[in-house]
């Protein structure tokens, strides 16, 4: 008895201990609760060792020793007197923040990708951004004022009822959908090609993503790799228009047709894989594996610890153009000036180039920030990716230039060739490549649109029934 | 019950002073018992009703209602009128056939030596069977993949297989322990008397020892079948890209389709009940208690 009286009061002693804590959320009055919510492991946590340090031309040295969100409150509270409390989630999928809003799950700022967005805009879910966020004369606006010019037109020209993306959501991270391949496995040329997924050659020695949209994008490209590669598509006027509707078709005829060459590759890949290609890829097991250009920059720099080379390609037919942005929500802001000033200024603190740079060091992914007047986004590239003469000739590499204007000036003014930087030769088709693609990936590359219930519902059961088992395999023949 | 127990020890201890001696420590025991057995069972009953009970409903509402929020049927329609719903039905219920008859010959032997034979009460060669349970399911179907990928190479070539001896190596405990603990308590004096009468061996063990573990065999059969249809973690780590119905549910969900995805959960949930009313007919009278087990 005596031993269950102290077991109860352990418990009791638990509970008491444990009931403050739930209790923590009720900070003082004046403080501003700011509730985010992100992509895992989408942001950099500070904690840089001596070795992490990043040294740019200009002097700055960056070494945080505190995440981004612990440092924006330090620095809310100096610069507006005002104190606010990050609340930081994470979500793993797309399909999850959606779940977790819809059930009921308050945020205030929240970072979805492209399709998302626009679902979350059609169903009236944002708040859109404020006048004096999108003042381009005020300094402190670090994401107006310092994301790529390329970047800002492509959220331009997306328009949802008539209000352009722009309103509702700032850029975060961006980048393409391509393919990591081992080039002394495949050639460069076979990888150039989306139907390297089904190819023959490779069966079982491919991994692709256990995604519904970019397994779409891969069929759907597949399917129409003949026209859309033949250049009177290329070479008409309205080509970017038509090969974005073309890969943008959710009609029953073409899902089908896409479910029946998704279920080919089905067969032939190695997997579908959620995590495990980029170990798959290290490890030698499969030879290509389709990925985010984020993740394939991680995978090439894993790989390469291991004296393993890796290559990354943007297949020749189109490319998918993807990018996630910071949206606020009408039902976490409810109208609170303060919390969306808070809100806004979160977005601008991590658009600050140094705050970018960090990020992108820790995820390896593309920032949408250009820098605008600073240039430090550029050095930080050059610092990556730039090569001189001795270096080059170690290298056994060629030197070549390696122009970005575009990304820095807008595809208006891409031919200035004042943004170049000198790198090795393999870089074009490595690490900088996948970070930074070049115009011509630009050119050929696809957003790929939120589509309507009906198309969305088609390619959910068109994914679902690719994945089932085919009966006919079995009794057919 | 204590109560009861005092007259029990009354009837068999012959002395009135021991008497006294028992019904005065059980007095002490009630008074410091607090709990009765009644309030005793509600925690587990709450539980019950918060984590079985109504998400059970939430289920069935789902499972019978279309988006609009309207009564409908029109789900279960769809999943029976798609071949390829159907081929997924079939596929999971032949892994999880295979998986249970694979275990089953595998187990009954191991199980008949161990409580009957050559490993009789052997202790040692039990735990042997038994240890697997005591390690994360996850971390042997990795360690099954690195002895599989040295005997075959490219994993991905044969995923059906792989599939199979995965899940036998990851159920086979499941069904080890129900038939030892059957055939252990079969009392040998049975046995004995087959003998004396002039069975042979054979006949022995088809005559009495194989009927008389038809209870353990239909509990293992339970544990086994049931969790190998759904178990899809078994298959994404082995790179079997084919759903079966446990993927199949999680993919409506995340997909946030709850109504699709419940309709599965609805038909597998038939597909237990239907299997747990087939083996009561096996087992008669024990049904109840195994019932219980099984569908836990």
């Amino acid at each position: 008895m005596k031993r269950i009286k102290a077991l109860i009061a352990c418990m009791l002693l638990m509970a008491v201990t444990i009931l403050p804590l739930a209790g923590c959320g009720a900070e003082d009055s004046d403080t501003i609760v700011l509730r985010i919510s992100n992509w895992e492991e989408y942001i950099d946590e500070g904690g840089w060792t001596e070795e992490d340090a990043i040294e740019l031309e200009d002097g700055t040295v960056i070494q945080p020793e505190k995440s981004i969100a612990e440092e924006f409150e330090q620095w809310y509270f100096e610069k507006f007197g005002q104190k606010v409390k990050v609340e930081y989630s994470t979500f793993g999928t797309n399909e999850e923040l959606y779940n977790q809003m819809t059930l009921g799950d308050q945020y205030d700022l929240v970072c979805p990708s492209e399709y998302m967005i626009m679902k979350l805009m059609t169903e009236g879910y944002i708040q859109p951004f404020s006048q004096e966020f999108m003042d381009t004369s005020n300094p402190d606006n670090y994401y107006v004022n310092g994301v790529s010019p390329y970047i800002r037109s492509v959220f331009d020209d997306l328009k949802i009822n008539g209000q352009a993306l722009s309103n509702c959501a700032a850029g975060y991270m961006w980048g393409t959908l391509g393919i990591v391949y081992n080039p002394d496995e495949v050639t460069e040329e076979e990888a150039a090609h989306w139907n390297l997924l089904s190819s023959d050659k490779f069966r079982k020695q491919i991994t692709i993503k256990d995604s519904v949209r970019d397994a779409f994008f891969a069929g759907i490209s597949i399917l129409n790799e003949n026209q859309i590669s033949s250049s009177a598509f290329t070479n008409a006027a309205d080509y970017r228009d038509r090969l974005s509707s073309t890969l943008n078709d959710t009609s029953k005829e073409t899902v089908d047709a896409v479910g029946d060459i998704l279920s080919g590759i089905k067969d032939n890949v190695y997997s579908f894989e959620t995590d495990s290609g980029k170990a798959d890829m290290a490890t030698g097991k499969v030879v290509a594996n389709m990925q985010w250009s984020g993740d394939a920059v991680y995978t090439l720099n894993e790989a390469e610890a291991d004296d393993l080379y890796l290559c990354y390609s943007a297949p020749e037919e189109s490319v998918n153009l993807w990018f996630d942005g910071w949206c606020m929500m009408k039902n976490g802001i409810q109208g609170d000036e303060k919390k969306q000033q808070a809100a806004e200024s979160f977005v601008n603190y991590v658009s600050m180039p140094e705050n970018a740079i960090r990020n992108m060091y820790y995820i390896g992914y593309t920032s949408v920030i250009s820098g605008g007047e600073s240039d430090q986004i550029l050095q930080y590239a050059d610092y990556c990716y730039g090569a001189d003469e001795a270096e080059a000739e170690e290298a056994r590499e060629k030197l070549v230039e390696y122009p970005l204007d575009y990304f820095f000036l807008g595809r208006k003014n891409s031919e200035t060739g004042e943004y170049t930087i000198m790198t090795t030769e393999d870089q074009t088709r490595r690490q900088l490549f996948a970070q930074y693609p070049t115009e011509d990936v630009i050119n050929r590359s696809v957003v790929m649109a939120y589509f309507n219930k009906e198309g969305n519902e088609r390619i959910n059961q068109m994914w679902t029934d690719v994945r089932c088992f085919d009966l006919n395999k079995v009794f057919g023949f | 019950m204590i109560s009861v127990n005092a007259k029990r020890c009354q009837h068999r201890s012959g002395a009135d002073h021991e008497v006294i001696i028992y019904e005065n420590r059980m007095e002490t025991k009630v008074k410091k018992s607090y709990f009765s057995r009644k309030q005793l069972m509600i925690p587990y009953a709450v539980f019950l009703c918060f984590f079985v009970v109504l998400p059970l409903f939430v289920v069935l509402y789902y499972a019978f209602t279309n988006g609009d929020g309207n009564v409908s049927i029109h789900n279960f329609v769809r999943f029976f009128q798609n071949s390829k719903a159907i081929g997924t039905l079939v596929y999971s219920l032949a892994v999880a056939l295979l998986t249970t008859l694979f275990c089953l010959l595998l187990a009954y032997p191991a199980a008949y030596f161990m409580a009957k034979g050559v490993f009789r009460k052997n202790h040692t060669f039990l735990m042997l069977f038994v240890l697997p349970m005591w390690i994360n399911f996850t971390l042997r179907i990795t360690a099954m993949k690195e002895i599989l990928s040295l005997v075959e190479g490219n994993l991905a070539m044969h995923p059906f297989l792989n599939t199979i001896i995965c899940m036998v190596y990851d159920f086979l405990p499941f069904m080890i322990l129900p038939l030892y603990n059957t055939i252990v308590r079969l009392d040998d004096s049975l046995l004995e008397a087959a003998h004396d009468l002039g069975a042979t061996k054979r006949q022995t063990f088809f005559k009495v020892v194989l009927p008389l573990s038809i209870p353990g065999i239909i509990s293992g059969i339970t544990m086994v079948f049931l969790p190998s249809m759904t178990n899809y973690v078994v298959l994404d780590m082995v790179y079997n890209s084919t759903y079966i119905m446990g993927s199949l549910i999680g993919s409506y969900f995340s997909a946030y389709d709850w109504h699709n995805g419940s309709v599965i959960s609805i038909i597998l949930l038939v597909i237990i009940l239907l299997i747990t009313l087939i083996s009561d007919k096996f087992t008669g009278q024990s049904a109840n208690e195994r019932q219980g087990g099984a569908i836990l």
